[in-house]
């Protein structure tokens, strides 16, 4: 498996390298487990930016650069610096003789401070980007909302809304992992929980757990699993009333996968959200969040 | 007390001095008429101290009570440390390797894998480093055809071997070093081949140049 992460959103790309197919024996009869399994994946999407520092961090971070500084030695272009600031001031004393200078070249014609300055010219253009994105939830051109990554300068205030509160987006909360949460039908009622389907005779759990992906209703979502084991179990057993013999209970397995490509944003449907760790308790199930979040790392 | 001890030092010290010499002695030879064959005073056998002046000589050699070691050759070829196989279970050697422009954000977190990793309890086979390439950023000038130089970059690359991964543990190794991923460094996993081996040397053109010249 190849996989290669680069920073900005993240690219995964992979080549599965030899997938051992299933061999299903034929004529043994394997016995049948009361047991119904299904495969679930816990889809991520991974952070963009480094979080914030906290305040000893911050205070150590400025500590340390401070000593380093103080440590360190003149780079090139400071000694240029200070060559270029002893020439000028050899030339303006009265005393100057030209033919003992030796012969710069380029260094004469272009100071290391024009460098500088024209380097701090093109620092100024630069704007760098925004850590929290803003939804502009009305825009003043078109009816309908429109995403954008830097807020024009003369947008009321009242219009905007922090992205990370719209827990559909895929843009929220940089700084953390989210987790893909859906809503599904599980025997009759509505549960919000990782998205699962149920395995059939013939296929690896893992071939379950990219179907169950495959058949969410968003579209575009690329992903890449991480190996073939699954990272975690959640055992559900029936209440007693609707027990019968070959139906006592189902086994969730889960896979990661990660976000590789999150397609075109698609129209938010009520049944996906994209959420962080702290979130997930308003919405699992308190039994399975317990099993859920010995995996899902927050770190 | 102490005065009658002092006395008895001066005079008897001597005494005894004299007589474990000449038991020593007399112990020497018995043992030189037993094996004939001349034993150097310095390696004796372990059990015997060979005295020079004082009783105490030689009482803090531990040297000879070590293993004897084979001489250390100075240049020792780089051997390659054996490619294991996929199995059912685990992965073969895998190579992590990290790269980028900022050479501290890449030690640290080759650092931090290496760490990591033997942590977990998973065995890492090697860890080196592949040599620097220089990038120059050349811009087009803005009035002019000539290219001048911007900046310079250096890609530097780390490599981490592990010699062999348990696959329920590479969905949680490569979620974390996921999650831990420093801005501005990529992160890669492939097999390691003789291929990537061969690749860390630099090639000898005279060599090949005489070698040639032999088979000619």
């Amino acid at each position: 498996m190849t996989a290669v992460g680069s920073a900005g959103f993240r690219h995964l790309s992979s080549t599965s390298v030899c997938r051992v197919t299933l061999q299903t024996k034929s004529g043994t009869e394997k016995p049948s487990s009361p047991w119904t399994l299904m495969a679930a994946v816990c889809l991520q999407r991974l952070p963009v930016i480094s979080a914030d520092c906290s305040p000893i961090e911050q205070q150590f971070r400025q500590m340390m650069q401070r000593m380093e500084l103080e440590k360190s030695l003149l780079s090139d272009h400071e000694l240029r610096l200070l060559e270029d600031s002893e020439r000028i001031s050899r030339k303006q004393a009265d005393d100057y003789d030209s033919d003992e200078e030796e012969n710069r070249g380029d260094q004469e014609i272009v100071l290391a401070q024009d460098l500088e300055d024209s380097w701090e010219q093109k620092l100024q253009k630069f704007q760098p980007g925004l850590r929290v994105n803003v939804c502009v939830k009305s825009s003043r051109h078109s009816g309908e909302g429109v995403r954008a990554r830097s807020v024009p300068a003369d947008a009321p205030l009242s219009c905007l809304a922090d992205a990370d509160e719209d827990l559909t987006s895929l843009e929220r909360c940089l700084a953390d992992p989210l987790v893909l949460v859906a809503e599904q039908q599980v025997g009759g009622d509505k549960l919000w929980l990782l998205p699962q389907t149920r395995w059939q005779e013939g296929e690896t759990l893992r071939q379950t757990a990219e179907r169950a992906l495959a058949s969410l209703p968003a579209a575009g979502l690329k992903a890449t699993f991480l190996g073939n084991a699954p990272c975690g179990v959640y055992k559900y057993k029936l209440p007693k009333a609707a027990r019968t013999e070959s139906a006592v209970g189902t086994k969730v397995f889960f896979f990661k996968a990660i976000l590789s490509d999150g397609g075109a944003p698609a129209a938010p449907s009520a049944s996906l959200l994209w959420a962080k760790k702290s979130e997930l308790q308003r919405y699992l199930k308190p039994a399975y969040m317990m099993k859920v979040e010995r995996f899902v790392l927050a770190l | 007390m102490f005065l009658r001890s002092v006395c008895w030092s001066k005079a008897d010290f001597l005494l005894l001095q004299v007589t474990r010499q000449a038991f020593v002695l007399q112990r020497a030879l018995a043992s030189c008429r037993a094996t004939p064959s001349l034993q150097h005073p310095a390696c004796a056998s372990v059990n015997e101290r060979q005295y020079r002046t004082m009783p105490t000589h030689g009482i803090g050699r531990w040297r000879h009570l070590l293993p004897k070691e084979a001489p250390k050759k100075k240049k020792d070829k780089l051997q390659m440390k054996e490619i294991l196989a996929e199995t059912d279970t685990a992965y073969g050697s895998l190579n992590v390797t990290v790269s980028g422009y900022d050479m501290t954000l890449v030690e640290h977190y080759s650092q931090y894998i290496h760490n990591l990793c033997n942590r977990l309890g998973i065995k890492v086979a090697d860890s080196y480093i592949l040599p620097t390439k220089t990038t120059e950023v050349m811009l087009m000038q803005e009035q002019g055809t000539k290219m001048f130089v911007d900046a310079v970059l250096k890609t530097h690359e780390r490599v981490v071997q592990l010699s062999s991964l348990e696959a329920a543990a590479c969905p949680v190794l490569l979620d974390v070093l996921l999650q831990n991923q420093p801005e501005g460094v990529e992160l890669s996993v492939s097999e390691h081949t003789e291929a990537h081996f061969q690749a860390r040397f630099k090639g000898r053109p005279e060599l090949e140049g005489l070698i040639a010249q032999l088979t000619y």
